[in-house]
């Protein structure tokens, strides 16, 4: 069995509306391998759900153009019919979501619901589906499954009901799992275990694993590689390694240094990045960030006119900026000063 | 869910007791306020040129002079335990629920209600289960087919549906199927025991006229609530887990829907219960709601009485259905 | 009497109705109904001086409907035309009208009883032989105890409040008081010591005072015989004992009454009546609109109440010259008009009162009452044609001068002291819309002379017990001209006059004088015309008392009411009995 299971090669999502074309998503490549996974960052409007709704084929039934290539183990999803990925959806490739409260049917039980999934894809009988539903909820973590397994939705606290959506996206053993925001309506101790299980079913099922967040800190935990993503375009992709350790791309910094730090004392206000998210349908000319840039005005004028290009800064480290590697270096230390700066002084002050 | 049902029965008779009450007050005091005194709401009762003697006699037999709480007092005994009624030449035992005698025809109330109920009956769960069915569906495959052309045309369609009072498409109705071309030659209420095909086939004019209106509406409900459902997170996770669209549509967007729905439903139809109104009249009809207003411009107390608080009754058990459906249907409202 | 007029619901439909009537109304024979039968319509108004299809043809059901209910089938406790009509069905009173059109049909002649009253004592006593083969519907044999029991229920007041109440105030009275043969049943069956039977063909009436009306006094279904046995109170509505041609088969209370062909009824003895139909059915509370056009269509035969169609149905009616053919337009014995109160100021002087009379826009009233053909004639004397003795005249130009005599009005204001008009309410039914638009074309042709009017609109069914007939209600209230109508209980002057206008009817509550008028000369001419017994002198006093109630402008007269009716083509023996002003019934059958 080949090693990539996903490969996405310029993807465009563009939708029309009344108002102009969004651009929701506007040319992303990246290839996943099995037993990895991609943490994809950015902010809201950048595109993110977007293309993970994308690769599952959820655009269906709205007027979402769809032009570009993903690849599933081999197989050409875009363009695929409908009926195909919907065989393909829960069985090969699964997602859970943010919010599983909203998230999961209120009317029927967990148990029946994650047997319904398994049943729509396997030939099996009522008892045999429930007997798995039972047996995924106690894979998953939850005490007495077959007891909770008639229980409702609500019946169950965030953090169980996330392991339950959990429970129903593995039920069909996908190789493809894509979690959107799967922690972000959790307290921050039910977050750490959530990840967890996520990396132990990874480990165990060797399943593509693919997260989707805004949050730096889920990414750092769990990612093997990382594709930041602004504006629908990709704005750097690598490891995670480089990444964090060498980030390339203005965009980035930011997010690093918004980032609230747990060995920081919290006196400061965190710093955001200045401005809001462009809009997706009159993006800023040229490179999209550069409205909020710091050192567009280094570019001599290519970050207002050209679209930067993704170019690798190391093997395997792409970036899509103007700024030289020099520029970048020299920007980097000197951001890094300031921080250490910062953070003496912080440390000053909460002595005195 | 047995002591919930037990509360909503004690619950049930209170608010009985309380609409009797208030409509006792509005019969008796609001004529006080104008200045009407005992003997002359009893003038109505009587015929032309009554001698005082006989306005007195009037008023004593029905109790009028009587200060109010003691006639509403003797009104709840009536109901409770019965009451006798002396027509001249016999005493009879009206047994409980005994609503009194017409003030107009001296004959009981209860008997004649009870010999209306069917034909209101008859005219609601007819139209019931049309405008359910009819506007429920239009209203899905509106959604499921929004801005198409049959989603523009049966929405404008049901917007004027729910303008067009039942008196106007009734009297069309009428004009054309019943006067011009005799598909439906005299309408009159044949019951279903005499003979079910003239039953139905008298019926169909009066349950399209009042199905109509209320599909129009059921259409527009189910329809908001399906484009609502269907943009809701877990339908979007019901298609992530691969289910086919049309599982998706009805096992999880329209079993969401129609919860809404239901309840609504179970107030219209326990409204209705009470007198299509409008409906009976038009088509002559004689059910509740033909007695209601017969009881009213009478001003005949005992027939006011016993109308409203039939109407209440259903009303107030129409809710308490609903209620313990909606039990049954939402797992969250049980716990 | 009391005419019924329709609910005022119908008026609800009604314009969508005349829109559709519109539509429909230009169409050649309306009624699409496939039995309006071969032959063509008589004419329009053919049944108001001859009988429309005469034949002795059996069988077939008779259909009737009526927008309302009937105040009670029990002919001791009913006082509405239409339902003393329906009463010849099955009862037969000591004396009924004659069947036949015309002025023949005002006479009052035998129907149980052999001959018409004997008189004796100076008036005082009037003696009645029966037919001695007269019987109920279960075989037994009709004797005068039982007519002497019929008029005893009408003494129990609380029992049997709805029907006149001549015989307590005619019959000698007794102490104590006759009660009624209800309480204390035992004692007081029989007790009423007025009435005696010496025999049981023989019934004699002791009067408290001479009363030459008295032959029409019995010919009220009061005095239909009612077994004692089969008297059930206030339930006999549900099952009068017949001795007409039918008897009830079933009466669903506001429902419907079925009736059938009583075996034991003789058409020998009772000659006004006939048993044609084989089955009678009246559907009661039908919708007013779809009465009409289930008539038209031929999906019944009569409407029962006989006042006429609606607007809608009118208009197709007089667009049509094929449904015109089938309908009457007769005099319906009514009179609308509006009592001039004489006590509330200023209209208690004469002068304001012809003011008003000479104001008044007699076109544009009987316009409100619905033209010349629906409404009726300009009426310029308070009795329409129909009553004995009534003759024409014209103190107040009504027929001269339709549109009104704005000078002539003002002269009179000046003559009762108010030059430039006054104010004062004007009293009318609001669930009666023509009465509604009779008030406000009367509003605005007195303010033309400066008479300002505020309306007043009241429940028809509490106008005369709570509001219009109450006077002190209507002093309070400065209610100086309140609209009305009025018909006769019987066709004779003092049939007409005797409630509305003598001194010694008015009364504090359910006050029918209600314009409080008690002029000597009107009360004394009423009195003769009580102890008079020859026809010609007590009709003569008629036109009399007539002109002193207009000479005082008691009354604004504004319309001799017509009524049009539609003459389904399946009836046969259709005539218009000008007493009931519609159709008479006891003598329908269908082709």
């Amino acid at each position: 069995m080949p090693d990539t299971l996903l490969e996405v090669d310029d993807l465009h999502i563009h939708f029309p509306t009344d108002d102009g074309l969004v651009k929701a998503v506007d040319g992303i490549s990246f290839s996943l391998d099995r037993g990895r996974t991609l943490g994809i960052v950015g902010e809201s409007g950048s595109g993110k759900s977007v293309t993970s709704l994308g690769i599952m084929g959820l655009h269906h039934g709205s007027n979402a153009r769809i032009t570009g290539h993903i690849k599933l183990d081999g197989e050409e999803l875009v363009g695929a019919t409908a009926n195909r990925i919907r065989e393909l959806r829960g069985s090969k490739m699964a997602m859970i979501f943010q919010d599983p409260l909203s998230s999961l049917h209120p009317f029927y039980t967990v148990g029946a619901q994650i047997a319904e999934a398994y049943l729509v894809h396997n030939q099996v009988g009522k008892k045999v589906a429930r007997k798995h539903a039972v047996e995924m909820l106690g894979r998953v973590g939850i005490p007495q499954p077959a007891t909770r397994a008639d229980d409702y939705p609500h019946q169950f606290s965030g953090g169980m009901r996330q392991r339950a959506m959990i429970a129903m996206a593995l039920s069909c053993d996908p190789e493809l799992l894509i979690a959107d925001e799967p922690t972000t309506a959790l307290d921050v101790t039910v977050q750490a275990q959530i990840l967890d299980l996520i990396w132990d079913l990874q480990q165990e099922y060797h399943s593509a694993v693919i997260i989707i967040t805004h949050d730096l800190g889920v990414v750092a935990e769990l990612s093997d590689d990382i594709l930041v993503m602004y504006a629908g375009r990709m704005a750097e992709y690598g490891s995670a390694e480089n990444t964090f350790d060498q980030p390339g791309h203005p965009y980035t910094w930011g997010l690093l240094a918004s980032m609230p730090r747990i060995d920081e004392a919290r006196l400061e206000r965190l710093v955001p990045i200045k401005g809001t998210p462009p809009s997706l349908i009159n993006v800023p000319s040229g490179c999209a960030f550069h409205p909020r840039c710091r050192y567009a005005g280094f570019t001599d004028g290519r970050s207002q006119a050209e679209v930067p290009e993704l170019r690798e800064v190391a093997p395997g480290h792409l970036v899509a900026c103007h700024l030289t590697g020099d520029q970048r270096r020299r920007f980097r230390t000197q951001l890094d000063l300031e921080e250490t700066e910062a953070s003496a002084a912080r440390m000053t002050k909460g002595d005195g | 869910m047995i002591t919930f049902i037990v509360r909503r029965l004690f619950a049930t008779i209170f608010l009985l007791i309380v609409v009797s009450m208030i409509t006792f007050a509005i019969f008796f005091l609001i004529p006080r306020l104008a200045g009407q005194n005992s003997y002359e709401l009893a003038t109505q009762y009587v015929g032309r040129n009554p001698t005082r003697a006989a306005v007195l006699a009037i008023e004593d037999k029905l109790g009028l002079n009587a200060p109010v709480y003691l006639q509403y007092a003797r009104f709840l005994k009536a109901i409770v335990f019965g009451t006798h009624y002396n027509s001249g030449t016999s005493t009879t035992y009206c047994p409980p629920p005994c609503f009194g005698y017409s003030f107009k025809t001296q004959q009981p109330v209860w008997p004649q209600m009870v010999s209306d109920i069917p034909v209101t009956l008859s005219l609601a769960i007819g139209a019931a289960v049309i405008w359910l069915v009819g506007g429920v569906t239009i209203g899905i495959i509106s959604a499921l087919k929004r801005g198409t052309l049959f989603d523009r045309f049966s929405m404008g369609l049901a917007l004027v549906g729910v303008s067009l009072p039942i008196f106007f498409t009734g009297l069309i109705a009428l004009e054309l199927f019943s006067y011009k071309w005799p598909i439906f030659p005299n309408v009159q209420y044949v019951s279903f025991s005499t003979n079910p095909l003239l039953w139905a086939r008298n019926l169909v004019l009066p349950w399209i006229v009042l199905a109509l209106l209320y599909a129009a509406l059921y259409a527009r409900l189910t329809r908001a609530g399906m484009l609502e459902t269907m943009s809701e997170d877990f339908i979007r996770t019901a298609r992530a887990k691969g289910l086919r669209e049309r599982t998706v549509i009805f096992k999880h967007g329209l079993r969401a829907t129609l919860t809404p729905i239901v309840t609504i439903f179970g107030m219209d139809l326990g409204l209705l219960l009470g007198g299509a109104i409008i409906t009976e009249v038009t088509f002559s009809l004689h059910g509740l709601g033909l007695f209601t207003v017969e009881a009213v411009q009478n001003q005949d107390l005992p027939e006011i009485l016993g109308v409203t608080m039939l109407a209440a009754f259903f009303i107030v058990i129409a809710n308490l259905v609903v209620d313990i459906l909606y039990a049954v249907v939402d797992p969250r409202v049980r716990h | 009497m009391r005419r019924r007029r329709t609910i005022g619901l119908a008026a609800l439909g009604a314009a969508a109705a005349l829109a559709l009537a519109a539509c429909g109304g230009g169409s050649s024979g309306g009624g699409s109904g496939s039995s309006s039968g071969s032959s063509s319509a008589a004419g329009f108004n053919a049944a108001i001086t001859k009988v429309v299809n005469p034949s002795n043809h059996k069988g077939g059901t008779l259909t009737f409907a009526d927008s309302s209910t009937t105040d009670s089938t029990d002919p001791g406790n009913t006082y509405y035309a239409f339902s003393w009509n329906l009463t010849r069905f099955y009862t037969m009173p000591l004396m009924t009208y004659k069947s036949c059109p015309g002025q023949c049909g005002l006479q009052v002649v035998p129907d149980l009883a052999t001959g018409p009253g004997v008189v004796t004592d100076n008036g005082l006593t009037w003696t009645y032989h029966i037919q001695p083969d007269v019987k109920f519907e279960d075989g037994t044999t009709v004797t005068s105890s039982d007519v002497k029991y019929a008029v005893e229920r009408t003494f129990d007041r609380a029992k049997l409040p709805l029907g006149p109440n001549y015989f307590s105030l005619l019959l000698k009275p007794q102490k104590p008081a006759y009660p009624g043969p209800y309480k204390d049943r035992s004692k007081n069956i029989m007790g009423l010591k007025a009435v005696q039977t010496p025999n049981p063909t023989t019934i004699v009436f002791h009067l408290a005072k001479p009363f030459a009306d008295f032959n029409y006094v019995v010919a009220i279904p009061q005095t239909a015989p009612v077994p004692p046995n089969k008297d059930t109170g206030s339930n006999y509505q549900l099952h009068p004992w017949s001795t007409g041609p039918y008897k009830f088969q079933s009466y669903q209370l506001n429902k419907q009454t079925t009736l059938v062909p009583n075996t034991f009824w003789k058409a020998s003895t009772d000659p006004q009546a006939k048993q044609l139909p084989s089955k009678i059915v009246i559907n009661w509370n039908v919708n007013a609109n779809d009465l009409d056009n289930r008539l038209l269509a031929g999906d019944l035969d009569v409407d029962a109440a006989g006042t006429g169609v609606q607007a809608a149905a009118r208009a197709k009616i007089l667009s049509s010259p094929t449904l015109k053919a089938s309908s009457d337009d007769p005099i319906s014995g009514f009179l609308w008009f509006a009592y001039l109160n004489t006590v509330v100021k200023p209209m208690n002087n004469v002068h304001c009162r012809m003011a008003v009379e000479y104001a008044a826009n007699k076109t544009n009233q009987q316009t409100a009452y619905g033209g010349p053909v629906a409404g009726g004639a300009i009426a310029s004397t308070v009795a329409p044609p129909n009553v004995l003795g009534q003759k024409h005249f014209d103190l107040y130009e009504a027929t001269t001068k339709p549109g009104g005599d704005l000078a002539k009005a003002k002269s009179e204001l000046q003559a009762c002291g108010q030059p430039n008009g006054f104010s004062t309410g004007i009293a009318y039914r609001s669930d009666r819309p023509k009465e509604v638009q009779a008030a406000q074309s009367l509003q605005a042709a007195l303010s033309q002379v400066g008479i300002k009017t505020s309306l007043h609109g009241y429940p028809s069914g509490t106008y005369f017990s709570n509001f219009a007939g109450v006077p002190k209600y209507v002093h309070n209230h400065n209610l100086g001209i309140l609209m009305g109508g009025w018909a006769p209980d019987w066709p004779d002057g003092y049939g007409f006059f005797d409630f509305i206008t003598a001194g010694d009817t008015i009364s504090p509550a359910g006050n029918t004088n209600i314009e409080e008028l008690n002029d000597p000369v009107v009360n004394n001419l009423l009195n003769k015309m009580a102890a008079t017994n020859d026809a010609t002198t007590r009709n003569s006093y008629t036109a009399q008392i007539d002109m002193q109630v207009m000479k005082q402008a008691a009354i604004l007269p504004e319309v001799y009411a017509k009524s049009l009716l539609y003459r389904s083509p399946n009836l046969t023996n259709v005539y218009v009995q000008p007493y009931y002003g519609m159709y008479n019934y006891a003598v329908l059958g269908l082709k």
